[in-house]
């Protein structure tokens, strides 16, 4: 335990002062501004049509309430995170490679083990503060923005669909750290993560989208009924089964492939 | 004396490349053992299996008689490693990265940081980031994390790179007084004989992944080859009177003439005397000893004979 609490201590200290921590801080508050803003103008018609695209676009809400805005946060932390939580994890694992620095966490008293578990608590941390922020920054700014239809029910059901959304999501990471080991960089994790999103789509149109993993969070986040869109409880133990899988996936690279 | 480092048939293949063959070496207690060798030649592969970062596909290592492997926690903590060139995260400073390693060496006291950056003269660069550094300082970055904890067993891959002549004097001598006054262990890479063998205690070279020769450094001068130069008004003549004596003298690339010959190297008066006697007075006569660098290059047949 006192190895993992040291180990998490470092990847700390490595996140705290890069760039990269709060540039996707930044980026997960400038989207849910973004939603807002096209809720405002869904709000205000005339608004709306004198700018064209974002006119259009800002119909994806169905109803102007907070049903329909909580809804479409919903999903974004399913799609937005896919994205942004693969990042995550392809830098936490994959710097070590492009940093060089690989070579001196390979032989030291707290074992390989303890840093793979460290960072990836440290990969769920930071994917928190992220959906912590995007919460956050969505809810203020549609208070500000006076979006009709508040009701704690709703924001209690919303909370709940919101951060398990996340935890869904985060299940998606340990083959991207895998993948950054045996790549020995970011840009192949990056490029999976990406192929991913892609195939959510053609998978979804199918409707196989409950058995394939990288479609359940974003189906959870939707929650619909109908055929192709329900999620079992295989669903659930397809997606635990994808994490555990990448887990011992990385854990056994990093004990045992050869380090140049 | 104890055997520190031991290694048994230590071999590593790549598909079609054989980059380690049977590497059998044996490093004791407080020697410094040099591991020469050119670039490609098989050092780091050989010190990367020393440090279970690569698995040998045959043979085996063993560091205080305990077999290495990745999962070596307990060994390590008597080990500081360098591997090739050092780096460091880009955006900590030379003092937080220095952290970083004392908290994951399970180092309780907080002034050995200090006290390292002092030891390698980072002190003024503490609050320096990494990515700020000169070749020279990274290298003592690298440096400093191999020794922060003072450890028994040091295997160091090519540290004199980057550093500067003042740099690499420093180092050498602080790499002899952790070997001599305490009892430190040294496994050091280079591919300059020149430099190794002024302060290590035996030498290995290895060529093609082959360790092809094991030489205790005293010996080297005796292995080195001397030859006797030498240089007269009418070197075509000074070399038919030396034919004449039954002596072989070969054309030097600098228009001289040399002797191989051992006893004649021995004493060089005799040649002397003779091209006197034949009015051919020698304006030079010079015993040259092989430098190490030659010796090298001749050992691992780049240079011939």
């Amino acid at each position: 335990m006192k190895n993992i609490s040291i180990a998490l201590w470092t990847e700390y200290m490595k996140i705290r002062k890069s760039k990269i921590f709060f540039t996707t801080l930044i980026i997960f508050t400038i989207i849910p501004m973004m939603i807002s803003l096209m809720m405002f103008v869904s709000k205000n018609p005339d608004i709306a049509s004198k700018l064209g695209l974002i006119g259009t676009k800002s119909k994806m809400f169905g109803e102007n309430d907070w049903k329909g805005y909580l809804g479409l946060m919903s999903q974004l932390i399913a799609s937005i995170g896919l994205l942004g939580f693969g990042f995550v994890t392809a830098w936490v694992f994959g710097r070590e490679h492009s940093d060089r620095t690989m070579k001196d966490i390979l032989a030291l008293p707290v074992g390989r083990p303890s840093i793979v578990f460290a960072k990836f608590i440290i990969i769920f941390l930071w994917c928190l503060i992220l959906t912590v922020v995007t919460f956050s920054v969505g809810i203020l700014i549609g208070q500000v923005i006076d979006i009709p239809g508040w009701s704690p029910a709703l924001f209690s059901d919303f909370s709940k669909s919101f951060f398990i959304t996340y935890f869904l999501t985060l299940f998606l990471c340990s083959p991207v750290a895998y993948l950054a080991g045996y790549s020995r960089g970011i840009i192949a994790p990056l490029g999976f993560v990406l192929l991913t999103m892609i195939f959510v789509q053609f998978i979804g149109l199918v409707g196989l989208g409950p058995f394939f993993p990288w479609a359940i969070p974003g189906l959870y986040s939707v929650a619909k009924d109908e055929p192709g869109f329900q999620l079992h409880l295989s669903s659930y133990i397809i997606l635990a089964s994808t994490f555990v899988f990448g887990y011992w996936a990385t854990l056994r690279w990093w004990q045992h492939a050869d380090h140049h | 004396m104890d055997d520190i480092i031991t290694t048994e048939k230590l071999t590593k293949k790549y598909k079609d490349v054989l980059a380690v063959s049977e590497i059998s070496l044996n490093v004791r207690k407080g020697e410094i053992y040099g591991f020469l060798g050119l670039n490609g030649a098989g050092k780091t592969t050989t010190i990367r299996m020393l440090l279970g970062m690569i698995n040998p596909t045959k043979g085996k290592a063993f560091i205080n008689r305990k077999e290495v492997h990745s999962g070596s926690t307990d060994l390590w903590k008597e080990i500081g490693y360098l591997v090739e060139i050092p780096y460091s995260y880009p955006d900590l400073t030379v003092r937080e990265n220095l952290e970083i390693i004392r908290q994951l060496r399970l180092m309780n006291d907080n002034n050995v940081v200090a006290s390292i950056m002092d030891k390698l003269r980072l002190t003024q660069y503490a609050n320096r980031k990494a990515k700020n550094l000169s070749l020279g300082n990274a290298q003592r970055l690298g440096l400093a994390k191999a020794l922060i904890h003072n450890p028994n067993i040091l295997i160091l891959d090519e540290p004199a790179n980057g550093l500067d002549p003042a740099g690499i004097y420093e180092i050498r001598e602080l790499l002899i007084d952790l070997a001599k006054n305490k009892g430190v262990t040294i496994f050091i890479s280079s591919h300059i004989l020149g430099e190794i063998s002024r302060f290590s205690t035996r030498i290995g070279i290895i060529h093609n992944g082959k360790l092809i020769q094991e030489i205790n450094t005293p010996q080297l001068e005796q292995l080195c080859q001397k030859r006797l130069k030498i240089n007269t008004r009418n070197n075509n003549l000074a070399k038919s009177v030396l034919h004449q004596a039954g002596i072989i003298a070969k054309d030097t690339t600098d228009n001289m003439l040399e002797i191989q010959n051992e006893t004649i190297i021995n004493n060089p008066e005799s040649i002397a005397t003779l091209l006197v006697n034949n009015q051919v007075p020698p304006s030079l006569l010079n015993v040259v000893e092989e430098d190490l660098e030659s010796y090298f290059l001749r050992t691992i047949g780049i240079k011939g004979e």
